[in-house]
């Protein structure tokens, strides 16, 4: 009861919002804001409420849904220790992001329905514990993701927005073929049982099912070499999309990389590892390489995305329980910062109107607040001690050293990358002489820019200071997937 | 500490004392963030309460380690488990542990209270203390760690404080770029800093450090681990404590304001790399190979640094590069076995390096410059500066009985000891250090005065008062320390006279072959001699001018070019690795490999599907008679093909 509710209220927000008349259109922002403050509340009640002592999944709902021969699909939601966590990000990052797009005037109806609707997509996608159920949320998210770019972007906004729903459709096509053979095969779309059964006998090799869903977790990711869409996406996006996007979009490669692909497969993932090393240092390097180019502010964070989410996958390929729940906090962590560093690179947008790093300089004067900001974002990105992403990769570097050390001897090079490009980027964008042509612009001075900064910057202390609040939760679910592997 | 009889047993101190330490500069900071806004005035006072709190605790922790005759007490805690990994948040306190939590906290505490005059006016004066309370705070915690990982996490820390101060004047682009250089050449080395924490856990499956040092000691694990293992610490120690070849930053990160320069990058951070080493002693000496490394960097170091010291026209580089130099003196010291040589130089060098460096702030204050061709005479204007500088430099020159003769000279005895190039090289340097110091002293202090920077009104950012011209003392909250530290400076070298400082920090290591210090008149009177003999050289060419700089300097002009740019190593790093070979070269290609292939693939796969559609829509041309050949063709083909599989 309690995730239908989760999921569905932004859904419902949405409904009232388009509901509305013209001429109290100005109410929108506050029924988003409502309904978003109310599933943070409810996650975060479900979190504390959350028993982790036990395995599986709590919360659960099951009702039958179509039954046609062997194609039986149910209304299947449930929470364990890794969706558990993923849907307080999402919730989190869902009242940042109406939260940063509060002065947003245009279309303000349909830009909140759409904001809504996708928030219900990505809890879905977290919770879902029927396969097919779990693709229609995946699919679902196509649809407002493609509005918010295309009508609220700026730049290329109309090729960004069709690149990255084609991508995404494309990864999906793939990921459909996978899981009708799996479920055919098993004669369920249960995604608690096909994580029980030996799959064999499936009309294609379980390679190429692996492949097949890997593919279209991989696009999600990103992983290299199929991140293109994403600096694209980012760039031209809205700054709450932009949040939503790094935030908890990127989560749901992981996550279904995790939940699918190794717990349903786990000795082809067992077999793969080593790719998946691979591949994660190789993104860990070449999105650090290319972050170094970058000369827009907002493609320069989108490029670091995938240098960290290279972490993520780097951890993956260690199937062993220290990396994949260093991959998990790393998904938390990357969420919770890139989200911040993208709500500051948004709000300095609104106030400068350019994300070019050389037109700016010199605005820690102009807008202390704001800079400080940008600044414990930056460190956090760079994986500083006290905050969140240094506790998750440390981890993931602990726990996959030990399988495929030449890896990460690789992917630790990331860590001087980062803290080249991110320092780099604060000496040219708010340190250095002061340019005039700022000097009118305020300081971060809504309540609703003050409370989505302060309560993201102590997400990020929390999640570095106090990690078992969440390591203990990730570690009976991935000790789960562990003895999926280890069998 | 002069007696230590019993053997060494658990210190009694309670637990609650030493985390108190480590918190009292941060509830400072957190008050400071807190409030700053409103009373920036109270920041400073916040400080000084917050350190001299810790400071206050530290010699209760000291007095009771003596007590215990050095023992070790650790009281440790788990933070977080992730599988197998399990990572605790302890403390540990041992004669290692006191000492430097003394030297921190006092020097830390009189550099805060300088900083009340020196920073007075300056408009981020709230900022600056909080992040001072910070630095304070990452450092204690690195002291007191029980474990390599909360070492590492505090390591980091203490590099972020550094950035922070180091860029503390951030709108001046110097500044700013000072600082981002410090932080990554650091992280360069602590790259190797958390390959040898990976490479470790993984093969011992801890972060403790006696553990750790126990099974270097006994061989638990393979050689070549431990030999790794050390190098990476030594990687991480040699970027944090400025060693050849990531020395770069410190030069650089005088931008700070003086008084940072003084705490973090001279007497306390700086210092850490020694810290790390000494702290895993045991490993280096079990690998042999990576003690020898360190021997010889630390040597290379330190003969570079001074090299270049002796060329500066700025007054705060010198000192930097005489700091850069002692560090290389302390490694080296590590390297030959001298692991008491070596803190106990730290210790000496924290008071004196700490006094030079606010001297040379005093100065500044006055004089509203670092340049020491616009300085000269200023030792009738400000004798509490001058003399207590004077002090600080015969202490680093290693004059007897100040306190770098005496550290210094445990140093050179284990030079000698490990090897006669080691000694040349440590000799060499006694001389250099003499002879820059004693140049900047008489640049500076004689002669008459040339003027000084004239204050530009017009920087908003420039809190300068007073006039360049007539330069004058520091008021007493500047020049109170410089006073205070000089008596270190004069007399922390006679707690190892009798060798009881040496044991009283050797007991925090298992066993070492260390062979204690001793005195060995040779090394003695030829390092005192050395040192004479440089200063005089300084007094010949810059009092008594009997051969002019100018002279020595087109008589040696390659040599002294290549000192003067540094042996071109930021040439090297900046201008050819990152922006050359980097930025244009290979960051450049996998950009347009991005853009152009990757990239190109995907757009290229899009408008192939568009002109295939395009071109296949031409068939769907809306004429019935080219549908019906169509269809015509089709059965034709179907009924062939059918005919065909089944013939009759």
């Amino acid at each position: 009861m309690e995730l239908t509710v989760l999921v569905f209220l932004p859904a419902v927000a949405a409904a009232l919002i388009l509901l509305l008349p013209q001429k109290q259109e100005g109410l929108a922002r506050w029924i988003a804001l409502a309904a978003s403050v109310a599933i943070l509340a409810l996650s975060i009640w479900m979190f504390f409420d959350f028993d982790k002592g036990q395995t599986g999944f709590q919360y659960v709902v099951r009702k039958e849904w179509v039954d046609v021969g062997s194609f039986n699909l149910q209304y299947f939601l449930g929470a364990d220790g890794l969706s558990m966590p993923l849907l307080v990000l999402t919730t989190a990052l869902t009242a940042a992001s109406v939260l940063v797009s509060f002065s947003v005037t245009m279309r303000p109806r349909a830009y909140y329905a759409c904001l809504m609707v996708l928030s219900t997509s990505v809890l879905g996608v977290f919770c879902a514990l029927d396969f097919m159920l779990f693709f229609l949320f995946w699919e679902l998210e196509l649809f407002p993701m493609f509005l918010l770019i295309a009508v609220w972007g700026s730049g290329r906004k109309e090729y960004s927005a069709t690149k990255f729903v084609l991508y995404t459709i494309f990864g999906s096509a793939f990921m459909l073929v996978g899981i009708l053979v799996l479920a055919f095969s098993q004669g369920t779309f249960d995604i608690e049982q096909l994580g029980q059964a030996q799959i064999a006998g499936t009309a294609i090799p379980v390679g190429w099912v692996f492949l097949f869903l890997f593919i279209g977790f991989g696009v999600k990711l990103p992983i290299v070499p199929l991140h293109t869409w994403l600096p694209d996406a980012h760039s031209d996006a809205p700054t709450a999309v932009s949040v939503m996007l790094a935030g908890v979009l990127l989560k749901m490669g992981g996550y279904g990389i995790l939940r699918m692909c190794v717990t349903i497969l786990p000795g082809v993932a067992d077999d793969y590892s080593v790719w998946f090393a691979a591949i994660g240092a190789v993104s860990i390097l070449y999105g650090g390489f290319i972050t170094l180019r970058q000369t827009d502010l907002k493609r320069l964070v989108a490029y670091s995305s995938v240098s960290h989410m290279g972490i993520v996958l780097l951890g993956i390929g260690a199937l062993g329980s220290t990396a994949l729940m260093g991959a998990t906090y790393q998904m938390l962590a990357h969420g919770v910062i890139t989200g911040l560093l993208f709500g500051m690179v948004g709000l300095m947008y609104d106030r400068t109107h350019t994300r070019e790093i050389a037109r700016l300089g010199g605005l820690a004067r102009q807008m202390p607040l704001l800079a400080t900001g940008m600044v414990f974002a930056g460190f956090g990105s760079l994986g500083l001690p006290a905050l969140g992403g240094f506790i998750a990769e440390v981890t993931v570097f602990l726990g996959t050293f030990e399988r495929y050390e030449w890896a990460v001897l690789m992917g630790i090079f990331g860590v001087v990358l980062s803290a080249g490009y991110i320092l780099w980027t604060m000496q040219r964008v708010v340190f250095g002489p002061v340019r005039h042509e700022w000097d009118s612009l305020p300081d971060q001075n809504h309540w609703w820019e003050h409370s989505v900064v302060a309560g993201l910057a102590a997400l990020v202390i929390v999640l570095g200071v106090y990690p078992a609040l969440v390591m203990d939760m990730i570690g009976p679910a991935i000790n789960t997937i562990m003895l999926r592997v280890g069998s | 500490m002069l007696l230590l009889e019993s053997a060494p047993h658990v210190p009694t101190i309670a637990e609650g004392i030493l985390w108190a330490i480590l918190a009292s500069p941060i509830v400072a900071w957190a008050l400071i963030v807190l409030y700053v806004r409103k009373l920036p005035k109270i920041a400073g006072w916040l400080t000084v309460a917050g350190v001299g709190t810790a400071c206050a605790l530290s010699f209760v922790t000291l007095f009771n380690v003596i007590d215990a005759s050095g023992g070790i007490a650790i009281h440790t805690h788990e933070w977080f488990t992730a599988g197998n990994l399990t990572v605790h948040f302890g403390v540990r306190v041992d004669g290692l542990t006191a000492v430097m939590l003394v030297v921190v906290t006092s020097v830390s505490l009189l550099v805060q209270v300088y900083s009340h005059g020196y920073m007075a006016g300056d408009p981020g004066y709230g900022r600056y203390f909080a992040h001072m309370c910070l630095f304070t705070t990452s450092m204690l915690g690195l002291v007191l760690a029980d474990n390599l990982f909360m070492m590492f996490m505090f390591w980091e820390l203490v590099g972020l404080s550094s950035y922070l101060l180091i860029g503390f004047w951030f709108h001046k682009p110097s500044a700013a770029a000072a600082a981002k250089k410090a932080f990554i050449v650091t992280r360069v080395g602590d790259l190797g800093l958390l390959a040898g924490m990976l490479l470790i856990w993984s093969k011992t499956g801890t972060f403790q450090v006696d553990e750790i040092q126990k099974i270097a000691s006994e061989g638990l694990v393979a050689h070549w681990v431990v030999t790794w293992f050390a190098l990476g610490i030594f990687a991480g120690a040699a970027g944090k404590s400025a060693q050849f070849p990531l020395h770069v930053w410190l030069p650089d990160a005088m931008e700070g304001p003086t008084p940072v320069s003084a705490l973090i990058h001279a007497a306390t951070m700086v210092a850490a790399g020694v810290y790390l080493v000494a702290r895993f002693f045991p490993v280096f000496e079990a690998s042999g190979d990576a003690r020898l490394v360190v021997a010889w960097i630390g040597g290379i170091t330190a003969l570079i640094a001074a090299t270049i010291a002796l060329v500066q026209t700025d007054f705060k580089r010198v000192l930097a590069y005489s700091t850069i130099s002692q560090l290389g003196y302390m490694m080296l010291a590590l390297g030959a076995f001298g692991y008491v040589a070596a803190i106990f130089h730290l210790f000496t060098h924290a008071f004196f390096k700490a006094l030079l460096f606010l001297g040379s702030g005093s100065v500044n204050h006055a004089t509203n410059t670092f340049d020491m061709r616009k300085m000269g005479g200023l030792r009738k204007q400000m004798p509490v500066t001058y003399w207590t500088f004077v002090i600080g430099s015969l202490s680093l020159a290693g004059i007897f009985p100040l306190a770098g003769f005496w550290s210094k000279d445990e140093i050179l005895l284990a030079a000698w000891r490990e090897s006669r190039g080691l000694w040349i090289i440590g000799f060499s340097v006694a001389f250099m250090t003499a002879a820059y110091m004693f140049r900047a002293i008489f640049l500076t202090f004689h002669g008459t005065y040339k003027g000084g920077e004239p204050v530009d009104h017009h920087d908003p950012d420039n809190h300068f008062h007073g006039d360049p011209a007539h330069p004058h003392e520091s008021p007493w909250v500047m020049a109170g320390p410089l006073a205070v530290l000089a008596v270190p400076a004069i007399a922390a070298g006679w707690f190892n006279i009798n060798g009881a400082f040496g044991d009283f920090i050797l007991h925090a290591l298992p066993e070492t072959t260390e062979k204690g210090s001793e005195f060995a008149w040779g090394i003695a009177i030829s390092s005192t001699l050395v040192a004479l003999a440089g200063i005089f050289v300084a007094y010949a060419v810059y009092i008594r001018e009997w051969v002019t700089s100018k002279t020595i300097r087109e008589g040696f002009a390659p040599l002294a070019m290549v000192f003067e740019r540094k042996y071109f190593l930021d040439n090297l790093y900046e201008d050819f690795f990152v922006r050359t070979v980097l930025q244009r070269g290979w960051n450049r290609l996998l950009e347009l490999n991005d853009k152009y292939v990757v990239d190109g693939i995907v757009n290229g796969s899009a408008s192939l599907a568009g002109s295939v559609s395009r071109r296949a829509g031409v068939v769907q041309n809306g004429q019935f008679q080219t549908y019906g050949l169509g269809f015509a063709a089709g059965v034709i083909v179907v009924v062939v093909a059918v005919f065909a599989a089944h013939p009759l």
